[in-house]
This record gives structure tokens, sequence and C-alpha cells, in this order.
């Protein structure tokens, strides 16, 4: 006798905790990328400053 | 003299020569048609050597104890005699001990009339099954049964595997492009729907997890969630995964075509990617394990080794430890673990209703993988200004570079002037990490 309540809380819980966290994997990924460009452009908007 | 020589041949039945058979042809698609080689060279050479009798190298040894306590009326089995699960060892006044795993009579310990209690050892066998430690636990005897204990039951092996997968990846083309991260974990879909299909087809839940796993087309992570939760059916799951993973070129391409019109798959896409800096790159990974151990904590082996590995690989400050990942030490665990997985297929494994079974299901869970990796990749064009070329969902199978190679070679086919290998690299390793974690999902839910 296969119990469904716990097939679907493995299947549908697991697939959707597995997306879920790549979707903040995702979030944090893009999240870095721009800061890092935004705080490299800064830094080198200053270092152009300073040998003005 | 040669009475005194105990042959294989007296012991090697047709199952041995299909198992040659098969072993022969892993090691000739290997060599001869290059299909990974580093994996099937070995993992055939496992099959052939386990399959000549009496060369002990997987051999475990196994004490029988009775289940109840009596006198012994008769006993049926004799030293050396060969055994089938259920088969009656000896017979007691108060019932009957069988065996509990094939294999074959290495003692007996008991004689007719002589009084035992509940647990005491009537026999030993010697036996070449995987079990469930817990039950009916076993002392390794031979070279590749002590490798597989302690190497890959313990689980050493396949975290320490993805130590230097992680080593041995950019994440680059992922970040560069984090939506393809989504690709990964549609393809996780695969892992999910066998599981379902396992548990249809009389799998038990252990068994279904460790099933459906193989359609995240990770070997290791497949071994790792199948030693903790289904050590009997490992040797039939790490072969599949791997077979698998060698035949991508052959079972996604009639995939792909049947799910993308010519003119999906000559969607054009931008070589370039834009550069991802080595502060991105060094953040993903401490950031990534931090919030996936936390969420997940059972990925930690895997998602931890993963990351320390490409942290060494990033850096830029521990090149010697990156460089002996990518080379000396994958190459010595790539030997431990193929061979010995190999060597989980003695005839007495392999043909069973269930080994086959699992080969079924992990073809289902691979092609279902690539099919849903496909899907998600159109329904992002619904919503997308700038259109993706769906083959590089295929990639999400992980299969780490053969699907993003497949993608790469009909992309060209389909569009000469298109390069899709870099971005098809995306989803690729975000399925590797998509894979790890759902094995820790699985884990935390089931094990």
């Amino acid at each position: 006798m296969i119990d469904w309540n716990l097939v679907a809380k493995i299947a549908g819980g697991g697939f959707g905790m597995v997306f879920f966290i790549l979707a903040i994997l995702a979030l944090v990924a893009w999240i870095t990328g721009l800061g890092v460009r935004k705080f490299s452009k800064t830094d080198s908007k200053s270092e152009e400053k300073k040998q003005n | 003299m040669f009475g005194l020589l105990e042959s294989g041949f007296q012991q090697f039945y047709w199952g041995n020569a299909l198992m040659l058979v098969i072993g022969g042809v892993l090691i000739y698609l290997g060599i001869a048609k290059k299909m990974e080689p580093l994996l099937l060279v070995p993992i055939g050479f496992g099959i052939l050597l386990i399959n000549l009798p009496l060369g002990g190298l997987m051999d475990y040894r196994l004490e029988v104890r009775s289940p109840e306590a009596g006198n012994v009326v008769e006993v049926q089995m004799h030293e050396g005699d060969r055994l089938k699960e259920g088969d009656i060892i000896c017979q007691l006044d108060s019932g009957e001990v069988l065996a509990p795993i094939y294999g074959r009579v290495e003692e007996i310990k008991v004689s007719p009339g002589q009084r035992i209690e509940a647990g005491d050892a009537v026999a030993s066998i010697i036996t070449m099954a995987q079990t469930d430690q817990s039950k009916l636990p076993t002392e390794p005897l031979g070279l590749l049964s002590r490798i597989f204990k302690f190497g890959i039951m313990w689980q050493v092996i396949p975290p320490l595997i993805f130590l230097c997968l992680g080593a041995l990846t950019d994440f680059g083309p992922m970040l560069a492009n984090p939506k393809t991260l989504f690709l990964g974990a549609g393809a996780q879909f695969g892992v999910y729907s066998a599981f379902i299909m396992a548990r249809l087809w009389g799998f038990t839940v252990p068994e279904a997890c460790s099933i459906g796993i193989i359609g995240g087309a990770e070997g290791p992570t497949t071994i790792y969630v199948t030693s903790l939760l289904a050590p009997h059916i490992i040797g039939a799951t790490a072969v599949a995964c791997y077979s698998y993973m060698a035949l991508v070129p052959i079972i996604q391409p009639p995939i792909i075509r049947l799910l993308t019109s010519k003119k999906e798959r000559a969607i054009y896409m931008k070589p370039q990617l834009r550069e991802v800096s080595q502060l991105e790159k060094i953040l993903f990974p401490i950031i990534s394990a931090i919030i996936v151990i936390l969420m997940v904590p059972m990925s930690a082996p895997l998602i931890g080794m993963m990351m320390v590995g490409n942290l060494f690989r990033e850096c830029g400050v521990t090149e010697r430890l990156s460089n002996t990942a990518q080379t000396a030490f994958i190459d010595i665990l790539t030997i431990f673990l193929t061979l010995s997985i190999g060597a989980t297929l003695p005839a007495e494994n392999f043909f069973l209703p269930k080994t086959l079974k699992v080969l079924i299901l992990g073809v289902v869970a691979f092609a279902l993988a690539t099919a849903a990796g496909v899907i998600l990749a159109k329904i992002m064009n619904l919503f997308s200004k700038e259109k993706i070329n769906p083959m590089i969902g295929a990639a999400g199978v992980s299969a780490v570079p053969m699907s993003a190679r497949v993608v790469q070679v009909m992309g060209q086919k389909a569009n000469p002037r298109n390069f899709l290998l870099m971005h098809a690299m995306g989803p690729n390793v975000a399925g590797a990490i998509g894979a790890a974690i759902a094995g820790g999902v699985f884990l935390g839910m089931v094990g």
C-alpha cells in the first residue's frame, strides 16, 4: 500500500525545495555581480580622480 | 596436487559469462568509442574481475545467527555449498534458520542435537551482496570490498570527489547568466518523477529516492545517497548512473529533437558572456555553502566539499591544492570508486528483477530530466525578451561536461554561427549543484 501523502510530500516538497534554493542562489549571484561591478566602478572612478 | 587447488571453473555459470560480456562491452565503449573511458574502462574491468569466481576481491563474511532458541535437528548445508536467500541452513525443533542472502557456506558452527540460544551463530557465509549493516553486519575480506566498505559505505570517497569536481568547475558561465540556475533546477524534475515511478513499481521509499537521484546524473551524489538509504541496490544505481552519463550523446539528442522545432534549435545566442570578476568567483562558493547547508544540512558533505574545492580554484593563493585536486587526487579517487563500483555487480546481484528495474528507471530519470530542462527553457522564453536556445536546458541534467558538449554539437548543426558551449555550461554546473541539493533533501526527508 503506497502512502501517497508521503510520496507527494517528498516529491512535491523536495522538488519545490530544490527549486527554491537554486532560485535563491540565482538571486545571490545576480546581486553579488551587481554589487561587485558597482563597487569596482566606484573604485576605478575614485582612482581616476586621485590621478587627476 | 590439483585436487588441492580449487578452480573457479567449478563455480562459473552462465550468469558470470553474460556479465563478462557486459563488462567487455563497457571496456569496448570506453576504449574504441572513447565514451567516458576514465569511468567505463575501470567499471567494466571491475565487473569482469568480480565475475571470475573465487577471486575473493569483493567477498564479505556474514555470521548467520539463529532467530530463536532450540535444539538442532538437522543441518542441511555443508561447507562450500552455494545458497540462495531463503534456503534452509539448519532445522531446529522450534523452527528453521534461513540464509538471509545468497553466498556460499564457509563454516557450519552447529551439529545435530546441539542446543542453541537466540542470536547464536549457526554458520558463516561468504557473500558478495551489499547488505544493510544495521541488520546484517558483514566483514569485508577482499581488496575491493575493503575499499568499498571504508571508502564508499563510510561516505568518504563521494564527497572527496565532489571536492575535486569543485576544483575543476568554473562557475563563471553560471554567474555571468544566473538565470541558468533555474534550468539546473528544472532538470531535477526528472529526479522526482523517477522517484514517484519507482514507488509505483513497488520499490520502498528509500530505494525510490536512490533510483530517482540517478536522474541528477551525478555519480558521486547517486552513490552517496544510495549508500545511506538503500545500500543493497548501490551497484545497480551507480552503474546505471555512470553508464547513462557515458551514453548522454545517445540518450539526449532524440529527446531534444522531439521537444524542439528546427527554428528553436537554431536560436542564436551571443557567444560572449560578461566577464565575471575574481571577487564574485570567490564570494559565490562561500555564500552558497552557507545558504545551502543552513537550509539543507544533509547536503553539507557534498555541497561543502564542492564549494571548498571551488574556493581552492578561485582564491588564487591555493594553487597547489587546486592542482592536486584537479589531477592526481581525483584520478586516485576515480580508480578506487570505479573499480569497486564495477565489483558490486557479480551475476548474482545483476540478474535480479530489481536490478533490471533500476536500470530501466535510471534511463527514464535521465530522459525526464532532459525533457524538463528543455521545457523549462521554452517556458522561460515566453517571459524573456532575450531568447535562449532551449537546448541548453538539456544541460541542466549535469553529466558535466558531456551534456553541454551534446548541446554544442546540436547547436552548431542547427545554426553553424551558434557557439552554445559556454551557455550550456551554466545549467550544467547548476545541475551538479541541484543534484547535490536534491540528494541532501532526500536524506533530510527519508534518512
